[in-house]
């Protein structure tokens, strides 16, 4: 079952085309990841369907019902470009947001305490965010996103910016919400980060859905005939190799496509015949990574 | 348009507004400027430059030089000090000689000025005044009429007229500076409101262009500082604009009360009794005009800085894009101020029923002239008609710019937002 169903979504700036016919749905309870390179229209997808934007075309549904304004309520949102009021105080902006999504009074306040606990902020809460540190205000800001228990959690490129702990902290904090089966929805060009949180994912480029799904059917899909390998030594012999399809370098790992699924013992002899020191050899095996630069042929920006 | 929602941005406003340092100076500052600058005014208006003046009378005819004397010495200006006057007979060929050698004395300052009555004076009354600074309005009007006391003394002296005669004649002319006196008298009356529709001008002037300016400062933060994405998370932008709005509009109107309150007290109790010139000709009704105008107009350009600050996503950028609205206040505030010195400028009855105009000339206007009900009931429907025209339109570009960063956006382009399916 889909907690969110987004349709025929279309949107254009001027000319260009932003978001081009993209739909996909985001399971009950799932981590859903909206994968794509800068510029691919992950923002403004997200934008309509938080209704920031209003769409040239498409709907979105929620469990079956047209999206209202009432679904902003039930939607925590960490924009990618994270802002506050300098002057307001902490305690004063975490109740002024909860509010905004209509929850306000001594529960809120008193969770919102709670939150200030736990992220270490409890003796900040009189202070002004301009005298927080940054990484501190990322906390107030995580805070704000969830302090009115919202039942989807939207996130845009919610790592970017982050220092170390904070990024754990926010991963903590996804995996809590995931355990509360809330819905978390995140943008990302991290590959490597979407690989391990997501459950499904919904990969755009130029504005296009490339692929959409559960990660596992993907990348059983896509992981076939393929080899992940880390390896030192000489390997040009594969290179019009009878057994060989294609090879791809990722940097780090070596992506071999062998003609036949049964062929990748066959490929391992090979290695270890030339003296090819194998570090780790993955069969059926593909990262988020390499699918993307299989379907759109293209490299990605990798971070990492 | 209007949800709980606002509600909660309006009491953000309030409270981020009403309680800033800021708000708190300006409002307790202004009046302090303001009476300043009139008690500056009224010092510089009673230390008057001719007291201490230094003239030179010089007649051609020995006898008018004897009246004239007798006559300033009997004259205020001179009893009091404030006027030193020596008197001399000459021809005009010696005058020449005599303005070059005080040519030193004048341009030193130690002589303020020589009055040379001609022998032809005498008949048509013209004298000639020689100074450094000739245009002289305070010394001609002081000096005016004890010169002609003195020629009218002359004229009449030949003629063999009686004593009584003279008189009869003097008093003419006392007749005639009579009149000027219920000329002052009406000048005095109107001078209150005067002062207070030079007050009203410069409070909506000041009032306007500085909320304005923290409007703009404000959606400009919000933009650049992203928290405007967040906002709109949780509600829609005409919310966020309304209650930004309204939140701004209130703090003004707060202020202005507060401005306006030693007014209100003076025009509605008796406790306090001005001095006849200073009475205020206006009533309660005129100062509920005065605040409605007001919060009608403040709630126009709020909307106007606040869809500034949405184009633009820094102060300097904002700043030099604002001017066609500063423009809308500057030209009315200069209208206003014309029409103090010609209450029945035509250009003000006009401006005072023009959309944005009207919201700072018709106040002043009221002050100082009788203005019709219909002219009023028609700037009310201009002014609310412009605010209902302009909010659609102001609301649609904020919509847009308020998400748009990067590129400073040309106006041509700013129009295309406005067919923009948002």
């Amino acid at each position: 079952m889909n907690a969110l169903e987004v349709k025929n979504l279309c949107k254009s700036f001027g000319i260009v085309k932003a978001v081009d016919d993209v739909s996909f749905g985001v399971p009950e309870g799932s981590i859903f990841g909206l994968i794509g390179r800068n510029g691919a229209g992950k923002t403004t997808t997200i934008r309509m369907m938080m209704n920031i934007y209003l769409p040239d075309a498409g709907e979105v549904f929620l469990r079956g019902e047209k999206v209202t304004a009432a679904f902003k309520d039930k939607v925590g949102y960490l924009p990618e470009e994270r802002g506050l009021y300098k002057k307001m105080k902490v305690l004063d902006t975490l109740l002024y947001f909860a509010e905004l999504k209509g929850k306000s009074g001594k529960e809120v306040e008193r969770k919102a305490v709670e939150y200030l606990e736990k992220f270490e902020l409890a003796d900040r809460k009189l202070s002004k965010i301009e005298d927080l540190s940054k990484g501190n205000q990322q906390k107030v800001q995580f805070i704000a996103t969830i302090l009115h228990d919202p039942e989807f959690v939207i996130l845009d490129e919610p790592f970017s910016g982050l220092d170390p702990i904070n990024t754990n902290l926010l991963k903590e904090i996804i995996l809590d919400l995931k355990r509360q089966g809330r819905v978390i929805i995140f943008s990302t060009h991290l590959m490597d980060f979407a690989e391990r949180l997501c459950d499904h994912i919904t990969m755009i480029d130029q504005g296009k859905v490339l692929l959409s799904g559960s990660l596992k059917e993907l990348k059983s899909k896509y992981g076939q005939k393929h080899v992940s390998l880390n390896f030192s030594g000489d390997i040009s012999f594969l290179k019009n190799h009878p057994i060989i399809e294609n090879i791809e370098d990722f940097g780090s790992t070596l992506g071999i496509k062998v003609k036949d699924p049964s062929q990748t013992q066959q490929l391992l002899k090979l290695l270890v015949d030339h003296n090819v020191l194998v570090n780790k050899f993955d069969a059926n095996e593909i990262s988020l990574h390499e699918i993307f630069i299989h379907v759109t042929g293209k490299e990605s920006e990798n971070v990492f | 348009m209007f949800s709980k929602k606002t509600l909660i941005v309006i009491k953000r406003e309030l409270r981020d507004k009403l309680f800033s340092k800021t708000f708190i100076l300006m409002t307790v500052l202004i009046p302090v400027f303001l009476f300043g600058v009139l008690g500056i005014q009224t010092f510089l208006m009673s230390f008057e430059s001719d007291s201490g003046s230094q003239l030179a009378i010089i007649s051609e005819n020995i006898d008018l030089t004897e009246k004239l004397q007798s006559a300033f010495n009997e004259a205020p200006i001179v009893k009091s000090g404030s006027y030193k006057v020596t008197f001399e007979t000459q021809t005009k060929a010696r005058f020449d000689a005599y303005l070059d050698e005080s040519k030193k004395s004048i341009l030193d300052g130690k002589l303020t000025g020589i009055v040379f009555i001609p022998q032809k004076a005498e008949q048509d009354k013209k004298v000639e005044y020689y100074s450094k600074n000739p245009n002289n309005n305070t010394l001609f009007n002081k000096t005016r009429n004890i010169i002609n006391q003195a020629l009218i003394d002359l004229y009449f002296t030949g003629r063999n007229l009686s004593a009584e005669d003279i008189t009869f004649a003097r008093e003419s002319v006392d007749f005639s500076s009579y009149r000027v006196s219920s000329d002052e008298k009406i000048e005095e009356e109107g001078f209150g409101n005067q002062v207070l529709a030079f007050l009203f001008t410069f409070l909506l002037y000041f009032s306007l262009i500085f909320l304005g300016t923290m409007m703009m400062r404000a959606v400009v933060e919000e933009k650049n500082n992203r928290i405007v994405e967040l906002l709109l998370s949780s509600i829609s932008s005409k919310e966020l604009m309304t209650g930004k709005i309204l939140g701004n509009g209130i703090t003004g109107l707060i202020q202005m009360a507060i401005w306006l309150l030693p007014v209100i007290v003076l025009i509605s109790s008796s406790i306090f009794v001005l001095p006849a010139e200073f009475i205020l000709k206006i009533n309660l009704v005129h100062i509920v005009y005065f605040l409605f105008n007001f919060f009608i107009g403040l709630i126009t350009f709020l909307g106007l800085f606040a869809t500034v600050g949405a184009i633009f996503d820094n102060d300097q950028d904002a700043q030099s894009g604002v001017w066609p609205i500063m423009i809308l206040i500057m030209i009315p505030f200069f209208i206003s101020i014309a029409m103090l010195s010609n209450s029945e400028n035509p250009i003000a009855t006009v401006a005072s029923m023009v959309p944005f105009a009207s919201i700072i000339v018709m106040p002043a206007r009221m002050t100082i002239i009788e203005v019709p009900l219909w002219q009023f009931a028609l700037a009310v429907v201009v002014n609310v008609g412009t605010l209902l025209l302009i909010f659609p339109a102001a609301g649609k570009i904020y919509r847009v710019g308020i998400l748009m960063t990067g590129k400073k956006p040309k106006w041509s382009e700013i129009i295309k937002w406005l067919k923009y399916k948002y």
